[in-house]
């Protein structure tokens, strides 16, 4: 198992709702690779330092995650496919 | 003799004339990096406000030079810069270009 920090911007137009679902559907995929959750930071709305998908805006969430490496690969081209995501980073922790 | 006595006139000249050392129009600042003197202070995607006066108002990296930072920490400045620029929290060019459009 290692550390990672995966930093995710959502569309801004979402209702939380949508948000919700979006979030827990990412839970999902990192739990299904035996991985856990440790912490979930919302930062909330915040202006992009350039545009995204023609958005000024996004929703930023920082999951601290902790996964094994080999199923990251996996959680990155889901991410990819998921819609609401605009943007999203993974980091190895130290 | 006669020689001589030319000699010790010209050195009497260049005594009165005030001696330059080398340049003096520059004059070159005491360096130190800022991270290693202030441990506390980390280098992280998440911490825009140091990152920010890291890089020019364009959004370049600033080099070495300017900063003062030693060749370990700009490595990692460097780095955390480039994260902060893939989750648009910091500009990749014209940060200020575009505020003032706004």
């Amino acid at each position: 198992m290692h550390n990672y920090e995966l930093v995710i911007i959502i569309h801004p137009d979402l209702d939380d709702e949508a948000i919700e679902q979006s979030l827990d559907r990412i839970k999902g995929w990192i739990t299904a690779g035996d991985g856990s959750i440790d912490k979930i930071d919302k930062w909330g709305k915040r202006r992009l330092s350039y545009q995204i998908q023609k958005q000024n805006e996004g929703i930023y969430y920082l999951l601290d995650v902790s996964m094994l490496p080999t199923s990251i690969a996996e959680l990155e081209r889901n991410l990819t496919i998921l819609e609401p995501v605009m943007r999203y980073m993974i980091v190895a922790k130290k | 003799m006669a020689e001589v006595t030319n000699r010790s006139a010209g050195n009497g000249s260049s005594e009165q004339r005030p001696k330059r050392r080398f340049n003096t129009r520059y004059v070159r600042k005491p360096r130190y990096c800022q991270f290693c003197s202030d441990k506390t202070l980390v280098i992280n995607y998440k911490n825009t406000t140091v990152l920010r006066k890291l890089t020019t108002e364009e959004g370049k990296i600033r080099p070495r030079r300017q900063t003062g930072t030693c060749a370990k920490h700009q490595r990692a400045v460097a780095r955390e810069i480039k994260r902060a620029r893939h989750i648009a929290l910091l500009p990749f060019t014209g940060g200020t270009w575009e505020e003032k459009i706004r």
